[in-house]
């Protein structure tokens, strides 16, 4: 097959997407995504044509939409899949370890062969992840408003564009080559696990700083899988003074409680920990890498004290999340962190667990989406809104780097897209920006009543303790 | 163009319409547009600030009440009532009613008005002789003597059903108090149409004297600041849970008594017999569907959980789908009065069952969100979309025992279907406990016949587990001296 060369001359080969992110991302942003469509286009053909028959899910779906072949990606649309799909087990599973059938449900994500992995003594949730990623996949797991884990189902086939995408992402939102220029680096997060949030750090942001032993984190345990999905059915049994009859391992009982006592005092960890920091790396050149609402937490408390740090010239942060509803009245957060840390740089992505390529974000302050992503937008019946113009819609995108599982997917994200490359940063290919809003957000705007219904628990426990 | 309808606000046997600056624009659901006075300049309108103002309706016999009524119930016809036509109309563009039913719902309103209804929901509950005098104890003399006083009581409505707004009116008008009904903007004129009507018939009637209906967007802190004060406010009744308390949770205080009528749903209980005969089957599934199918399954009475007793072997699950198939069957046979196929997919609830039925280990899915239908789980436990079951929708959950079903019951469990009877002795305590509020019957097999069951509650019955006229009023006692220190007294005096 002859590969497709845009106007730039530059090669994106359709057979191998997960090659693209090493043309760099100068090269990729050079391009405009009209001259990609036609490898994009003929990628995902292919990635339909290798993957029928061999991804139950996928199968499943094309059969119920009458699809047997794409030609273009209008034929894929029917094929994206929900936010649900990545989470729709009964929680029930869950709550009774019921590990095989969780397994049988996961085997149908993606086409490895998941039957041949042992399931013996497996007691817990954290325990299959663990397995699974001997056995060779590397699931990660993200938890919506509702507590429920998804499960994303990687692998190590997915593993070298990941990295590569990763540190793209991060070498075009900060300026510093992550492969070229290690930078001691500070998390004050927790760490480990399989949550999308942390096992991505600890992939990439140790080999960004040159090691694990130059990845500090504020906490050194992370919140297990089980921890984290039945922590609103712990909460009710606790509440109807119930909670040794849901038979959980005492373990988990005990690790929640350590959960909770942790969060408790957070915060003076975190300040803490903030102030050896400073001391220990005055006059050092570091990475500080975090939620934005702790960056913006730290600086103002430290301010309020007179605590300031002084790093070496060159130093960086990269913040993910947002505020997460931490309330200030600054015209300009992000400036004031910069000037509080003394740091040149403070760059971000748009990005969800669900999707690899990670879209930096520019000096303009948009999200340019890289090729390896086929983004779609949907209007409120789920037609596709033209590539045009501007357009806000529902982000839905087809992801060219998942290997062996299906990349289609629909986010709950509202997002604008620019499609004219006129940004004027210098970057060309679509720009997300610059808000980004949750559709599960937008609801409780209506005033209408009713008398239908139950009131959606919500649930602290999870809010208390997930914001690491 | 959208038409921009009037709300006016009604205060007290005035009616107050938008008219220059004093004009605010409010976006209701389905395109809706409406025009109101700005509610900030008539606060004073709005609430009675000095609760002895109420004397007029203290001093007025329940009786007349009853006849004051009974005349506003006979105006309420929607083929010549002016005020109910343009409410329908609105309420059709702004609520999830489709037009047969809402049409049905409005023609049975005048019964509310009913003397005999009226009477007895006052009898049953406070009782007339209660709210007209002081009603003495039996024991000591009857030195102790009770009277239900009427309260200035605020009502953030529920507009799914216009019925909750008549109900509203005529609980303020038999407690003897005065009610500022703060419309949703789903039903934004039910309550303003009746008021109003009112005010035709009787501007000076001291019960239209103590209605006043307005429409403010909820959560305006501006608003209810100046509201919601003990001051002002004895009692609120709030419906809609969460989201309409929590803008005025924050002014409540002691002193402030909340009635809420938090957001409920309904469930049934399906005993192993059901499956095991074809009649048992369709009697069932015919219950199971005039409970979900009544009002399109919009209320808190619609069932959108059916436990049923049996195992989760191939041949029970084959059993509990074909009920399944004949619920999905009997909604079509279900009269437009009470019940309609939808005018439009409900995407979100779609989008759900589309996933559910990628795993088919896992649950069945039968029928749409247009016609109605069944999503069976496969295993004991609810689909994690319960809360969004509409359109006609219900969830079939097998449980090895009914009493497994307990666990997921609790205050927010409105009402309980059951069939057979023949279970009902046997199951209820246990679910009374756990917070359900009504056991109903689901026998019959004929839809009409059923859904007549279902509409021969007798009026004053307790709702959502209180009694909200008992709870409406303030209980005052008049403890008088013993007779012979009274004599005393009388001797000293002299």
């Amino acid at each position: 097959m002859a590969q497709a060369v845009t106007a730039t001359g530059i090669a994106l080969d359709p057979a191998h997407p997960e090659f693209w992110p090493e043309l760099g991302f100068d090269a990729l942003y050079a391009m405009s995504w009209r001259d990609c469509l036609e490898p994009q286009t003929e990628a995902l053909c292919l990635r339909f044509q290798q993957m029928n028959g061999l991804l139950p899910a996928l199968d499943k779906l094309a059969s119920k939409e009458a699809v047997t072949r794409i030609d273009g990606i209008e034929d894929a649309l029917p094929l994206m899949f929900d936010h649900r799909v990545f989470k729709n087990y009964p929680l029930s599973l869950i709550e009774t370890r019921n590990i095989p059938k969780l397994h049988a449900w996961l085997g149908r994500l993606t086409t490895h062969d998941l039957s041949g992995m042992d399931l013996e003594g497996l007691p817990t949730i954290e325990a299959w992840l663990d397995r699974l990623d001997e056995f060779g996949m590397l699931v990660t797991t993200s938890s919506g408003t509702t507590g429920k884990l998804s499960f994303i189902p990687r692998s190590q086939i997915e593993y070298p564009a990941w990295e590569r995408s990763y540190m793209l992402a991060l070498h075009a939102s900060l300026g510093v080559d992550p492969y070229v220029d290690k930078v001691e680096t500070f998390s004050p997060s927790y760490r480990g696990g399989h949550q999308t949030a942390l096992k991505v750090p600890m992939m990439f942001n140790t080999l960004a700083a040159g090691g694990v032993e130059h990845y500090h984190t504020l906490y050194q345990t992370h919140m297990s899988a089980d921890l984290m999905s039945l922590a609103g059915r712990m909460q009710a049994a606790e509440d109807r003074g119930e909670l040794d009859r849901l038979g959980l391992d005492p373990a988990l009982l005990s690790a929640r409680q350590e959960m909770i006592a942790l969060a408790r005092r957070r915060p003076q960890d975190l300040a803490d920990w903030f102030k050896a920091l400073f001391e220990g790396c005055r006059g050092k050149r570091v990475k500080i890498s975090g939620l934005g609402g702790d960056l913006l937490r730290t600086a103002l408390d430290g301010s309020a004290k007179g605590v300031k740090p002084s790093f070496a010239p060159g130093s960086i942060a990269f913040y993910g999340g947002g505020l997460k509803g931490f309330k200030h009245d600054l015209p300009d957060w992000e400036a004031y962190v910069c000037e509080f840390f003394g740091i040149e740089k403070l760059g971000t992505c748009y990005g969800m667990s669900e999707v690899i390529s990670q879209s930096p974000r520019c000096s303009h302050g948009n999200y340019h989406i890289m090729p390896m992503i086929v983004p779609v937008l949907f209007d409120a019946e789920m037609k596709p809104l033209p590539r045009e113009g501007k357009q806000t819609g529902r982000f839905g995108f087809f992801d060219l780097l998942a290997q062996t599982y299906w990349g289609g997917f629909i986010s709950g994200d509202e997002v604008t897209i620019h499609w004219e490359e006129d940004c004027g940063c210098g970057w060309k290919q679509p720009f997300v920006g610059p808000t980004i809003s949750r559709y599960a957000d937008k609801d409780g705007g209506d005033d209408k009543i009713t008398c239908a219904g139950t009131a959606k628990a919500y649930d602290d426990f999870l809010a208390f303790v997930s914001e690491g | 163009m959208t038409e921009i309808r009037e709300i006016p606000i009604v205060a007290r046997g005035r009616i107050i319409r938008p008219e220059g600056e004093d004009s605010e624009l409010f976006y209701g659901r389905g395109g809706a547009q409406f025009r109101s006075p700005d509610p900030h300049r008539h606060i004073h309108d709005l609430v009675l600030g000095n609760p002895v103002l109420l004397s007029d309706l203290m001093e007025t016999p329940t009786s007349q009440i009853i006849e004051f009524l009974v005349e506003v119930g006979k105006r309420l016809r929607l083929e010549d009532n002016a005020f109910f036509q343009e409410s329908f109309e609105l309420g059709l563009l702004a609520g999830g009613l489709s037009e047969p039913i809402l049409r049905s719902v409005y023609e049975r309103l005048p019964a509310m008005f009913d003397g005999a209804v009226l009477s007895e929901r006052v009898e049953q509950t406070i009782g007339s002789a209660y709210l007209d005098g002081w009603v003495p104890r039996e024991n000591l003399e009857g030195r102790h003597r009770i009277r239900a006083v009427g309260t200035r009581q605020l009502h953030i409505t529920a507009g799914n059903v216009p019925v909750v707004a008549a109900t509203t009116i005529i609980g303020g008008a038999l407690t003897k108090s005065d009610i500022l009904i703060k419309s949703p903007s789903n039903d934004p004129l039910t309550a303003s149409a009746i008021a109003r009507t009112m005010i035709e018939l009787d501007a000076s009637h001291p019960v239209t004297r103590h209605i006043a209906v307005a429409y403010w967007k909820g959560g305006d802190e501006a608003m209810e600041q100046q509201i919601v004060r003990t001051t002002r406010i004895d009692k609120i009744t709030a419906w809609g849970g969460m989201s309409s308390v929590k803008h005025i949770q924050k002014f409540l205080q002691p002193g402030l008594d909340l009635i809420a009528h938090n957001p409920k749903f309904s469930v049934s209980l399906i005993g192993a017999e059901a499956l095991e005969s074809e009649a048992a089957m369709n009697e069932a599934a015919t219950g199971i569907a005039v409970m979900s199918g009544l009002m399109n399954q919009t209320a808190c009475v619609n069932t959108r959980l059916v436990y049923v007793e049996c195992g989760e072997d191939e041949d029970s699950l084959a059993k509990v789908e074909d009920l399944g198939r004949r619920i999905a069957a009997a909604y079509g046979t279900l009269p437009a009065f009470f019940s309609t196929p939808a005018d439009a997919l409900n995407l979100e609830l779609e989008a759900e069952l589309k996933s559910a039925a990628m795993e088919e280990d896992f649950y069945t899915v039968i029928g749409n969100t247009v016609e109605g239908g069944v999503v069976i789980s496969r295993f004991p436990d609810r689909v994690d979309f319960y809360e969004q079951l509409n359109n006609r929708m219900v969830n079939l959950v097998p449980v090895a025992d009914l009493f497994d079903a307990i666990k997921w019951c609790d205050d927010t469990t409105q009402n309980v279907g059951i069939y057979p009877e023949s279970m009902r002795d046997r199951v209820i305590a246990p679910f009374a406990l756990a917070g359900v509020q009504q056991f109903v019957p689901l026998s019959g097999g004929d839809p009409a016949g059923v859904y007549q069951e279902f509409n021969t509650n007798p009026a004053g019955l307790p709702h959502d587990g209180i009694e909200p006229m008992r709870r409406s009023v303030r209980w005052v006692i008049d403890h008088r001296p013993a007779r012979g220190q009274t004599t005393m007294t009388a001797i000293a005096a002299e």
